[in-house]
């Protein structure tokens, strides 16, 4: 069945090399996203799963660099090997095919462009072409219309967006594009984004969207920035949605929005999404299925269901355990997440678990399929 | 708040600091003692032969607070006192000298700007690697490197062994001097490098451009370091802003995501720092118009201060300070202008 | 182990401190350049140490510079009696150089530390009391600031030769009034720089737990306050000192600083400036001072800029 799936990422390592030492940031991250689900990638601070998103883009920034491993992500029929790809080619998936959503909304927008550049930035980028169809549908129409001076005009403007589908690079769409005066040409274009854009923020339950439009980051509320910064990421139609931990630094209630909103827009987008969350109450609202990560390895996959009624992994069973739960005791984990210099030999997990076998220390547990469609990396199933 | 009153507020609180820095002139010169303080009053040199008359007139044995009074009367009549030194009002001599100081710092400005930012650019997208190391020690060097020495050994190499250009704005003075005094050379701006066009003199034009090349060098060497600097450090900070690594998830090119994205955020503080640099540079140069032997009005309150020309001194700290504080003034505005999260409150 | 005792091994014991000093110690050994700012550091002090076998002082007075000559005599170059040549009034070079060194040391450690003991008094009372005290030396330190440094220190120098102090460090008015004035118009970069250290410190959890345990506001101020915002005081002092060096240097070769055969670094160049126009020929009267100087600022430099990498992680880590 793998076929069904819209992401495979198959023992990656990723290490950063920092003063300190080399830091083994993933340790061999084994992960299937399937076509039309939600993945939840779950784990502390620090474990390893924001990496492995920014890896699914190959945007890993130095001093990390990628060690070994396979990402593979399908665009329809066609099965694309992301870290062997040109930088040309992965530009073209960034944004398209593959988006993101950050944390800090507010800190994801560029503080000095309105909303409106932001996010015709995608537009132009990406939909290019059907903005300069849609411009020149509305040029013609303008032309007919009018008559002399304006029509020369318009019949010059309509040239240039010709031009502009036909032979992009030209010398003198160039050179015409740095010209003050002239070079207000692509302000069609622009207006036809404003429109799309208006409709998409529409979409995405922002009141008043033609007035966000014209604002800036700083002047947007959390849960405003946020559904900003989703309708840049929705705004091609992506195959797959990464989202970062995008409700963690929202109020709860505007999460919840949130939630919903986004619920809802995959199920009318059909995009398949990668939530990664250190909130496991998340996971049980939005996900169906879900992969923990601990210290650089993904050590349990499965539907969701299945997880929460019987976790395997002896980390994803305190992590479940350690849920505050009124009236009871609070548990927690004992030890501390280890450093990732100098990391734990075997299963990374050993000095912390409480199971721990002979086996535990020496060897690092392969990840298996131990029921259906459950997998987990622990010597206690073998 | 708004652009409108921001830049209002901006102005009113240019009042109290144009007045804390006449008071804190006032303070230093009221450490000297009376008789010797007179000069500053003096408005022809016939009174200086009659200094008890001045204290008792401007009241330089009274109170303090009366003498401040007094003080910044004659300071907001313009009166600056007269310089011993030069015998002269100080504050025609200082006009007088400005246009060559204002040639040195305007014409090495744009040279230290666009360098500087040039070079902290791409020290900052290209980290750790060469250009970053070229401005790591440039910017080392052009902090622990005196001005006067690196001035003294373009001196010695090119124009004492080389012979290439004199010290000075021009290499005759006299004779330019005689010219104007006979007329055949008119005086309009007081600019020689507009002056000399404007009298059609080209040869006067290639001169002082010739002799303005070796302070400039000195100039933008030093300064340029914290142009560098600042530069860098503003861009390093942009290039690890969540927006940047969000602009390039959504499929923009590096180059894109540097220029459009890192580099306009990065050159707001950047711009604050240039204001500054020229401010400063036109409140002074004093130890590079010395060096160069240059007529300028840091030279012209250097000389001064070696003999203890009080008037002069105090009266150019002011001038220096009222430049500074006026170009604080404008980059603040400025500022303001260009970034959105000030100018919409 | 319990949380109790997790706190208090957080507090900072004396082993801590140690720990931390040889991790410091470890991370100047990794970074080239401040090794190289070290030894130049080093280097200078040796010469400090090692001055009276160097260069044995002939007046009273170990700062004034022998001369074996009449005024107005050609500089003689390098020989075997004057190592690095001589200058006008036939002063030696490297007597002047040497004796410089301790010169520039003494002028940076009594400019800084009273810059930075007025500083910190004044930046821990701002910062801690605010209020008006407050708001009347913030507007202070803005129009000391408002005049560029040089220009200013100028003005006071000129100023404070015309007044009879009641105390002198080095014997003449006018190097002392250099010092007076470059200390005027030091004080305020530190205490803008602890201020706006004490504002960040003071909002912080263990400030209010003293304070809510008891403790009395100078006990706050320091065991608490005073030892998290003294790094970045380190760091800018170190880079002062080479700084401060160059000021002093840059008025006595405008002849505002120190006297005419004083062992002060710009004087030499103040002497040198005579012999400019001949070109490279009297090369020694302007090399070796200026060597010394750039040496100088550029070991406090990087040892400043090593002290800001190697403290800014120790520091962001609490």
């Amino acid at each position: 069945m793998a076929s069904e799936n819209i992401l495979e990422i198959e023992n990656l390592y990723l290490n950063f090399y920092t003063y300190d030492g080399i830091v083994k940031a993933l340790d061999g991250v084994n992960l299937s996203l399937k076509n039309g689900e939600v993945l939840g990638l779950v784990g502390e601070t620090g474990c390893g799963k924001s990496v492995t998103s920014l890896s699914t883009l190959a945007m890993v920034i130095t001093p990390g660099i990628i060690e070994s491993g396979k990402i593979e992500f399908s665009m329809g029929k066609r099965k694309v090997d992301i870290l062997n790809l040109r930088e040309r080619d992965l530009l073209k998936i960034r944004g398209r095919n593959i988006s993101m959503i950050f944390q800090e909304p507010r800190a994801a927008l560029n503080p000095i462009y309105t909303v409106e550049n932001q996010v015709t930035e995608v537009f132009l980028h990406h939909r290019k072409e059907e903005l300069i169809k849609a411009s020149l549908a509305e040029l013609e129409d303008a032309a007919k219309k009018a008559t002399g001076l304006k029509r020369s005009i318009y019949k010059f403007y309509i040239s240039l967006y010709k031009g502009m589908l036909n032979n992009p690079k030209s010398l003198r769409l160039r050179f015409i594009s740095k010209i003050p005066i002239l070079k207000r040409f692509q302000n069609r274009m622009k207006k036809v984004a404003r429109k799309d854009i208006v409709e998409l923020l529409k979409v995405l339950r922002i009141s008043d969207p033609e007035r966000v439009v014209d604002m800036y980051p700083h002047e947007l509320s959390g849960g405003m920035a946020q559904r900003v910064v989703i309708a840049m990421a929705l705004a091609c139609n992506p195959l797959l949605l990464i989202a970062d931990e995008p409700t963690t630094n929202l109020d709860v209630t505007v999460q919840a929005q949130i939630l919903q909103l986004i619920r809802e827009l995959m199920k009318k987008f059909k995009s398949s999404i990668l939530y990664v969350t250190h909130d496991l109450g998340v996971v049980a609202q939005v996900c169906d299925r879900v992969a923990v990560m601990y210290a650089g390895n993904v050590v349990e996959m499965g539907d969701v269901m299945t997880f929460f009624k019987k976790p395997l992994h002896p980390y994803a069973q305190s992590l479940l355990e350690s849920i505050p739960r009124p009236n009871e005791e609070f548990v927690s984990i004992p030890g501390t997440v280890p450093s990732l210099v100098n990391p734990p030999t075997g299963c990374r997990f050993h000095d912390r678990c409480r199971y721990t076998l002979e086996i535990c220390p020496r060897v690092k547990p392969k990840f298996v399929e131990v029921e259906k469609d459950h997998y987990v990396a622990c010597h206690l199933y073998r | 708040m708004g652009l409108r009153e921001y830049i209002i507020r901006r102005l009113l609180l240019l009042i109290p600091t144009m007045l804390g820095v006449v008071v804190l002139i006032f303070a230093v010169l009221q450490m000297i003692p009376p008789e010797l303080r007179a000069v500053i009053y003096v408005t022809n040199p016939r009174q200086l032969q009659d200094i008890p008359n001045i204290v008792r007139e401007y009241g330089l044995d009274r109170p303090v607070w009366e003498q401040f009074i007094t003080y910044l009367t004659e300071v907001l009549h313009g009166n600056f006192g007269y310089s011993v030194y030069y015998r002269q009002p100080v504050l025609e001599g200082l006009l007088r000298r400005f246009p060559a100081t204002v040639e040195i710092a305007l014409l090495s400005s744009p040279f230290i700007i666009f360098f500087g930012i040039w070079l902290g650019t791409t020290a900052a997208v290209h980290r750790d690697k060469i250009p970053d190391h070229v401005s790591r020690v440039m910017s080392i060097v052009g902090t622990s490197l005196p001005s006067f020495l690196l001035g003294i050994v373009l001196i010695a190499i090119f124009v004492a062994q080389l012979r290439l250009t004199t010290v000075g704005r021009v290499t005759n003075i006299g004779t330019l001097l005689l010219r104007i005094k006979n007329g055949t050379y008119h005086e309009f701006t007081g600019f020689l490098l507009i002056d000399s066009l404007l009298n059609g003199d080209f040869l006067l034009f290639v001169d002082v451009v010739k002799h303005l090349i070796l302070p400039m060098i000195v100039l933008v060497f030093i300064q340029s370091a914290t142009m560098v600097r600042v530069t860098r450090s503003s861009m390093l900070e942009a290039l690890g802003k969540t927006y940047i690594v969000a602009a390039r998830a959504k499929g923009l090119s590096k180059k894109e995501v540097i220029y459009k994205h890192a580099r306009r955020n990065a050159l707001i503080p950047v711009i604050t720092i240039s204001g500054l640099l020229v401010g400063g540079m036109l409140g002074g140069l004093i130890i590079t118009e010395t060096v160069f032997n240059f007529p300028g009005v840091g030279s012209y309150a250097a000389q001064a201060a070696q003999s203890f020309d009080v008037s002069v001194v105090t009266a150019y700290a002011m001038f220096s300070a009222i430049i500074f504080v006026l170009a604080n003034l404008i980059v603040d505005i400025l500022y303001a202008y260009i970034d959105p999260r000030i100018r919409l409150g | 182990m319990s949380s109790k005792e997790e706190v208090k091994k957080s507090a900072k014991t004396p082993n801590l401190m140690v720990k931390e000093l040889k991790f410091t110690l470890k991370k100047m050994r990794d970074t080239p350049l401040s090794l190289i700012g070290l030894s130049l550091v080093i280097f200078f002090l040796l010469i400090c140490a090692l001055a009276p076998v160097l260069a044995p002082p002939k007046w009273y007075d170990p700062f004034r510079i022998p001369s074996t000559g009449t005024y107005g005599r050609e500089p003689e170059p390098p020989s075997a009696e004057h190592l690095f040549g001589t200058t006008s009034y036939q002063t030696d070079i490297f007597y002047g150089c040497i004796w410089g060194t301790i010169h520039a040391f003494r002028l940076g450690l009594v400019i800084v530390i009273t810059s930075v003991v007025v500083g910190l008094a004044l930046g821990l009372i701002a910062g801690y009391y605010g209020g008006i005290v407050d708001e009347i030396l913030m507007r202070f330190t803005d129009i000391i600031f408002a005049f560029p440094s040089l220009i200013l220190i100028m003005a006071l120098v000129v100023a404070l030769q015309t007044v009879t102090l009641p105390f002198t460090l080095t014997g003449y008015t006018r190097l002392d009034a250099c010092i007076i004035g470059i200390v005027l118009v030091g004080w305020p970069g530190y205490t803008r720089l602890i201020r706006g250290e004490v504002l960040r410190v003071k909002t912080e959890d263990y400030v209010e737990a003293a304070k809510a345990s008891g403790a009395s506001d100078l006990r706050i101020i320091f065991k608490h306050i005073l030892p998290n915002t003294i790094y970045p005081v380190i760091i800018v002092a170190s880079l002062d000192f080479g700084t401060i060096v160059l000021l002093a240097a840059a008025l006595s070769f405008l002849g505002l600083g120190a006297p005419g055969d004083y062992a002060d670094w710009g004087q030499l160049i103040y002497h040198s400036m005579d012999w400019v126009s001949s070109g490279l020929r009297y090369w020694w009267t302007y090399t070796f001072p200026g060597l010394f100087i750039m040496l100088f600022c550029l070991g406090w430099n990087l040892l400043g800029d090593a002290f800001r990498d190697i403290l800014d992680p120790l520091y962001r880590r609490k």
